[in-house]
């Protein structure tokens, strides 16, 4: 695997779990954000004899921003899913703060870690504030009712997520990057330490890519909220994040700050195509020149 | 906090949350209730039972006016002797328990007697089950999240069904637990449904197909049997259960029937959160806390229970499962909480109106004084109703 030399920082990759955490980002790491960390991690699907992630382990800067890029079928959503308990791992563990996602209480979880999923369904009659409130659902008991605090949540979701415009509106007559703003309100709601996002712009026009780039870049000046997020967008990753993880057939293939993981060695040997990357002062701008045939 | 403020976290939703926190979703405990669609989805079904029931009680071969059966429904000598009404609610015997009175209790008119003890109970019971099929309904289209889903698609009635046929063709001494018999049978194959379905947890898709399974395989099965029915009587009165009946029901079936339904509705209105957050979708659920696995399990199970309830009352009743829920959110919107509390109407107006078909329709058409099972008057009335539905609006339920 001539690959595992992309990386000019050359990090070890063969075991080292807290690299991230604990090489560059250690300076401005904030301490009381929580910590998320896959061990090893084995994660496939009950359909497929192969695992999609073999033996890979991740661990997020703590109130920090760690993108997670790779090319269609790289094992990044998978990855994404196994941190955030919704695949059980075949092998390894995830901690999040020292405990085992997997062992703790569904909803203790939720209230610790929030997952912004690919596809979300939801009723075209409800309305944003309805659905914000569904954040909320984890902080309740079985009976209790919304309270002055679940309030403010929902409102300071909608404020971060720039939807206060829409917030009476229903749900089935917003165009794609409204509904994501929406939906993105909704686990800023659940208020919790760590947030996972699954391709939260693809499929988005710019404008709304740039609002969701830019709630994510607030959470990453507060540093008191942990995200993981997968982009299709490697610019973007490069600009939004702290790190920039890069996944190729279910292995992590470079890991680091985005001027040292966005390269063009990367991008010929992980997404098959020759390119320009050059540095800039709002990080590293790609030029993609053509698609790479053959092994 | 406002914590200190006595009128703070009141049931009038009148709490300030300054300007940037205007209100919660919900405006206190029962603010949602107080939704002027669901007030006249309400009004209105209320006003269908009362006029359905009115014509219920009327006519029959002890006919009277209008005027006569409103004043025997709202005799007093009923209505404000507590005896009478625990004799008919909870039986003789207990309420002779309850009350410590053992002498006779008052004589009632003949019409009092006629509207009380034979046409009232039959309204009644049609309310209780068209409640319990609609909330069942409405619980299954949710935890399946499929639109065609009612309160049988989980193997429920197939299982009901099969059962309903052995006891009547091979064990006949059991014909008097049918009723439980069958409930048992909708339940037992619900199991066998989810079983089937489980592999390492369910999906809606397999819980579907495995009830479509169970369904064919119990319904292959129940077809056969007729075969062995020696007795004419015995395949009418098969048949009254498969498709549901109201004929002959009593304060009996009220008296079976409305402690479950009361658990069953009760459950239902205390998960419709849970089913609201199952509508964003199973990952979404997930992602939110909530142990999909379990919360699913025993929301089926509840409106097994409702289903069952029905069932052991009226037999098999297709159609207002499947429709009363689709109205009930064209009329008020996708909130499950909503939408179980509007079924609590519309499905009686539903089920109580069609009864009036089932009970007095033969009558006016062909002058014989013959009844048909209720069950046939809600597919007639219901699939048109539903095709009605499907031509006005594009997305037919919005799940």
């Amino acid at each position: 695997m001539s690959i595992e030399r992309v990386n000019a920082t050359d990090r070890d990759e063969s075991g080292g779990s807290n690299d991230i955490a604990g090489a560059r980002g250690s300076d401005d790491a904030a301490t009381d954000a929580s910590d998320l960390d896959g061990q090893s991690l084995v994660l496939g699907y009950p359909s497929a004899p192969e695992p999609v992630i073999d033996g890979e382990s991740i661990a997020a800067e703590p109130g920090a921003v760690t993108a997670l890029v790779g090319p269609n079928g790289s094992g990044k959503s998978t990855l994404l899913k196994g941190l955030a308990n919704q695949i059980a791992p075949d092998d390894g563990s995830v901690l999040l703060d020292g405990r085992d996602v997997h062992s703790m209480d569904t909803k203790a979880l939720a209230r610790k870690l929030g997952l912004l999923s690919q596809e979300s369904t939801s009723p075209d009659s409800i309305t944003v504030e309805e659905l914000v409130y569904h954040g909320r659902y984890p902080h309740r008991g079985f009976f209790e009712r919304t309270t002055e605090a679940d309030a403010r949540a929902v409102e300071r979701a909608i404020d971060l997520a720039g939807c206060g415009h829409l917030r009476d509106r229903e749900v089935g007559s917003l165009s794609g990057g409204q509904k994501q703003l929406a939906w993105i309100a909704l686990v800023l709601a659940q208020d919790t330490d760590v947030l996972l996002l699954d391709e939260p712009t693809t499929f988005l026009d710019l404008h709304h890519q740039m609002e969701v780039m830019e709630i994510i870049e607030t959470l990453r000046s507060d540093s008191e909220v942990t995200v993981v997020v997968v982009l299709h967008d490697l610019e973007q990753a490069a600009r939004i994040a702290d790190r920039v993880v890069a996944l190729n057939d279910g292995e992590i293939r470079a890991r680091g700050p985005p001027e040292e993981v966005v390269t063009e060695d990367l991008l010929s040997e992980v997404f098959r195509v020759d390119a320009h990357v050059v540095d800039t002062d709002r990080g590293p701008r790609v030029t993609p020149l053509r698609a790479r045939h053959g092994e | 906090m406002s914590g200190d403020e006595p009128t703070a976290g009141g049931a009038t939703g009148s709490v300030d949350y300054g300007d940037s926190a205007r209100r919660p979703a919900e405006g206190g405990r029962l603010g949602w209730l107080f939704d002027p669609r669901l007030l006249l989805v309400a009004g209105g079904s209320v006003a269908v039972v009362a006029l359905a029931g009115l014509v219920q009680v009327s006519f029959g071969t002890y006919s009277m006016t209008a005027a006569q059966a409103w004043r025997a429904v709202l005799d007093p000598a009923v209505l404000f002797d507590p005896r009478w009404l625990l004799n008919f609610l909870v039986g003789e015997e207990l309420m002779r328990a309850i009350t410590g009175f053992q002498g006779a209790l008052p004589e009632l008119t003949r019409e009092t007697l006629v509207v009380w003890n034979i046409r009232l109970p039959r309204v009644l019971v049609g309310a209780i089950v068209g409640m319990n099929l609609a909330v069942s309904g409405a619980i299954f289209q949710a935890v399946t999240r499929n639109e065609l889903a009612s309160p049988f698609i989980l193997g429920v009635s197939s299982g009901a069904g099969l059962m309903i046929l052995l006891t009547l063709v091979v064990f006949g001494g059991l014909s008097a637990f049918l009723p439980l018999i069958a409930a048992v049978g909708g339940s037992v194959a619900f199991l066998l449904v989810y079983a089937i379905a489980w592999k390492n947890g369910t999906s809606p898709v397999r819980l579907v197909l495995a009830g479509v399974i169970v369904g064919t395989v119990f319904n292959s099965l129940q077809t056969g049997l007729f075969f062995f029915a020696d007795d004419i009587s015995v395949v009418q009165s098969a048949i009254q259960w498969t498709t549901g009946s109201l004929t002959g029901t009593d304060w009996e079936q009220v008296r079976m029937a409305l402690p479950w339904t009361l658990v069953a509705l009760v459950l239902s209105l205390a998960g419709a959160r849970q089913l609201n957050l199952l509508l964003l979708g199973e990952q979404t659920a997930k992602a939110l806390g909530m142990s999909i696995e379990r919360v699913r399990f025993a929301l089926s199970g509840v409106a097994v229970l409702a289903a069952a309830a029905s069932i052991a009352v009226a037999g098999i009743v297709s159609f207002v499962g499947l429709i009363v829920p689709h109205v009930v959110r064209t009329l008020v919107g996708s909130d499950y909480k909503r939408v179980i509390v509007g079924c609590l109407f519309v499905g009686p107006a539903l089920l109580v109106g069609a009864d009036v078909g089932a009970r007095l329709g033969m009558g006016v058409i062909t002058g014989a004084d013959a009844q048909v099972p209720v069950g046939i008057v809600t597919g007639l009335v219901g699939g048109p109703y539903f095709l009605y539905l499907m031509r006005r609006q594009q997305n037919v339920g919005d799940l």
